[in-house]
């Protein structure tokens, strides 16, 4: 039982983190909404992401891939999140996950892990789950070439986004034409255990988004505790700063113990149990996340409600993670229902 | 990174379980502190723990223990829970600060004595004076020949009133700073000179007391280490303090829930849509808490001993708040009956003793997140 990340990992990580601070560094918040840059990375900053492999992390070599467990695919996530990154790194890997869970076309598949076709999973429109059939939207699509309705296979080209709170990805309407050349999508029906592995996938990809994001806040807030003077002090020396980020800290490592356990499981454990997990992951990562991010508003003080700072950014992603794939209440209901409608 | 348990370690576990099968039951609901049948049963119970070797598997075999890593005392900790047996003899945190800093003589004269649960233990740290800032206490011991003079009172003394040895916490150096003024002792409690006074608790519970020192001679052999060491003595000891033990509280904690639910499941406990959502909840913190103490004691040789400081800091946090459901699920008999309260308010302690909340989230801001000393 070795509960930490070995030197691979950690490199891995640091790697990702590197990348992910160095293409952040493009993306502008700018002095008001209409100032800020766009979610969709530049054309070559997608290649560098491609080219590190991120988005065929997953893939099997057959799909041109590197078949990484979803740990590593955990720990890029939450990297992406840590330098709240405008690129769609999450939703690419889970619609990557789906589509190969479904046998698409190692061609295609090849084309995703390679960044010439970019893709975005297909939610219900009140982002809880996969879209199955009927109404859907497409998260995290900024730039995105097409979604992919699993249940049948048919692919749709995506309108222009439309507003959100998350300055940092798009969520966008699946258009009713279907696209002129469509791409050779062949999609089997999935058995429950390859739903219940994928839905794993997705849950614990978004606590370690939401992991990454609460690190931002709170390391900033952290930060500014210990430069921040008032009353002739830096206010991080007041207990009443002090208590807040240590609680929030608490909520940090809990929650990356539980990112941990939820990407691990994805691979080790059967279908239904990581499933469980994941859901028990995500709940407790919704809610903290939350917290976390409008304690460090808090400590911020005026700063941290002004535009030109993040701590919006961090706040609004939080938000949109913590309903994407079902907040708390959801998860929990969903629970509950195994618990006590069994008898 | 892999949770799954090494083959060795579930041979253990497997054993243990068996053991536990055959001997558990023989304990379950009838130990305790609240009279003195209770407490012979909790004496017996350790040592019946003891004889089958599940005491002090962690400690060095020179000395009767077993030589085995950390992770063999939480599966201990753990299993007993999930047998719903009582918990081990809380002595870890003394038999490490023997083990790693009493001279030799010292280990063969009282670990074999502490490892089979022959001679009860207790720790004399807290003072009335010296809680939260216990570098400020006062309890003196002056050397005069071949012995200490030890003079004082200490409080809150958990074991007291049955403990044959006491690790005692005191100054030895009154004119060096607080912190570098402290030095541990081995005091035998049969000494002239002790008084003890029983401490009844909220919850009706005798464990505690306090006790008095009045010019107790201590020989001079039973110093724990070196002069002026008695504070790095305590701080190694809290973090032996926790990690294992977590574990078994987490698993505690779980057959509570457990049982929680299983009421309700079966009409026993009536809960609507809400209390059943809380439920659910604390079942998700208690979940994620596990993971994380999992965590900490498989990472436990590279772990600054502020993170025991988190895990402390989330298991009050999900402890307070599952009583907190426990409370209303509990309806009018929460406030007709006695044994709600009971539990209720023991779970108030969580965030009191082994250091505070308030010391706890002080230590995780100045060590783990470097903010500045108020």
């Amino acid at each position: 039982m070795t509960i930490e990340l070995d030197a691979e990992q950690r490199a891995f990580r640091d790697g990702a983190g590197q990348l992910a601070a160095d293409v952040a560094g493009n993306w502008r918040l700018g002095r008001g909404p209409a100032d800020v840059s766009s979610p969709e990375p530049s054309a070559a900053d997608w290649s560098r992401m491609a080219e590190a492999g991120w988005f065929g992390l997953r893939l099997r070599e057959e799909n041109g891939g590197m078949g990484a467990d979803a740990v590593y695919a955990g720990l890029l996530v939450e990297q992406v999140a840590r330098h709240a990154l405008a690129a769609p790194v999450a939703g690419t890997l889970i619609a990557a996950e789906q589509l190969q869970a479904h046998g698409a076309d190692p061609d295609v598949l090849s084309a995703v892990a390679a960044g010439e076709l970019r893709i975005a999973p297909l939610l219900r429109p009140d982002l809880t789950e996969f879209a199955a059939g009927g109404e859907a939207l497409a998260w995290d699509s900024a730039g995105a070439d097409f979604a992919v309705s699993v249940d049948d296979g048919a692919t749709h080209l995506l309108a222009e986004p439309d507003g959100g709170i998350d300055l940092t990805r798009s969520v966008r309407v699946p258009l009713a034409e279907p696209p002129a050349s469509p791409p050779g999508v062949s999609c089997r029906p999935l058995s429950q255990a390859d739903r219940a592995r994928v839905g794993a996938f997705a849950l614990a990809m978004l606590t370690a988004d939401l992991l990454g994001t609460m690190e931002a806040a709170h390391a900033a807030a952290v930060d500014y505790a210990k430069t921040r003077r008032q009353f002739g002090a830096p206010i991080g020396s007041f207990q009443a700063i002090g208590d807040i980020a240590a609680e929030q800290l608490v909520l940090v490592e809990a929650t990356r113990s539980a990112m941990w356990y939820a990407t691990w499981s994805v691979d080790a454990l059967a279908p239904a149990d990581a499933l469980r997990a994941a859901r028990m992951a995500k709940a407790f990562a919704a809610r903290a996340a939350v917290e976390v991010c409008e304690s460090a508003v808090q400590v911020f003080g005026g700063i941290g409600f002004t535009w030109e700072f993040p701590a919006h950014v961090w706040l609004r992603r939080a938000h949109a993670s913590r309903r994407v794939f079902g907040d708390e209440h959801h998860q929990e209901a969903i629970l509950a229902a195994r618990i006590f409608e069994v008898a | 990174m892999d949770f799954t348990e090494p083959a060795d370690v579930a041979r253990f576990r497997a054993e243990l379980r068996d053991w536990l099968a055959a001997e558990a039951a023989a304990y379950s609901g009838r130990v305790g502190y609240e009279s003195d049948q209770s407490l012979a049963r909790t004496l017996e119970w350790y040592q019946d723990l003891a004889r089958a070797g599940y005491v002090g598997v962690s400690l060095p075999i020179e000395y009767g223990g077993g030589g085995l890593p950390d992770a063999y005392e939480a599966v201990i900790n753990e299993e007993l829970a999930a047998a719903q047996a009582p918990p081990p003899p809380p002595i870890g945190h003394i038999a490490h600060a023997i083990s790693d800093f009493a001279s030799h003589d010292l280990k063969r004269r009282v670990l074999p004595g502490l490892l089979d649960c022959t001679a009860p233990w207790c720790q004399g740290f807290s003072e009335p004076g010296a809680g939260s800032d216990l570098a400020s206490l006062t309890t003196s011991a002056r050397l005069d020949g071949d012995s200490f003079v030890v003079n004082g009172q200490k409080i809150w003394t958990s074991g007291a009133l049955w403990a044959h040895w006491c690790l005692l916490l005191v100054r030895t150096e009154p004119d060096a700073p607080k912190h570098r003024g402290l030095s541990m002792l081995v005091v035998e409690m049969a000494s002239p000179g002790i008084d003890r006074r029983p401490i009844t608790l909220a919850n009706g519970s005798r464990e505690f007391a306090e006790v008095f020192f009045d010019d107790v001679r201590v020989p001079r052999g039973n110093l724990v280490g070196e002069r002026g060491q008695g504070w790095r003595i305590a701080m190694h000891m809290l973090t032996y303090e926790r990690g294992p033990a977590d574990m078994g509280f987490v698993g505690r904690l779980g057959q509570v829930l457990g049982a929680a639910l299983d009421a309700v499941r079966a009409g026993h406990s009536a809960a609507d849509e809400q209390l059943r959502r809380r439920l659910i909840s604390s079942m998700i913190d208690l979940q994620v808490l596990q993971w994380q103490v999992s965590r900490s004691l498989a990472s436990r040789d590279t772990a600054v001993s502020a993170s025991g400081s988190v895990d402390k800091l989330l298991t009050t946090r999900v402890e307070q708040r599952l009583h907190h459901v426990l409370v209303d699920l509990a309806g009018a008999s929460f406030v007709l009956a006695d044994q709600p309260f009971a539990d209720y308010v023991w779970s108030r302690a969580q965030s009191v003793y082994g250091g505070t909340q308030q010391i706890q989230r002080r230590i995780v801001a100045e060590r783990l997140l470097g903010l500045p000393r108020g």
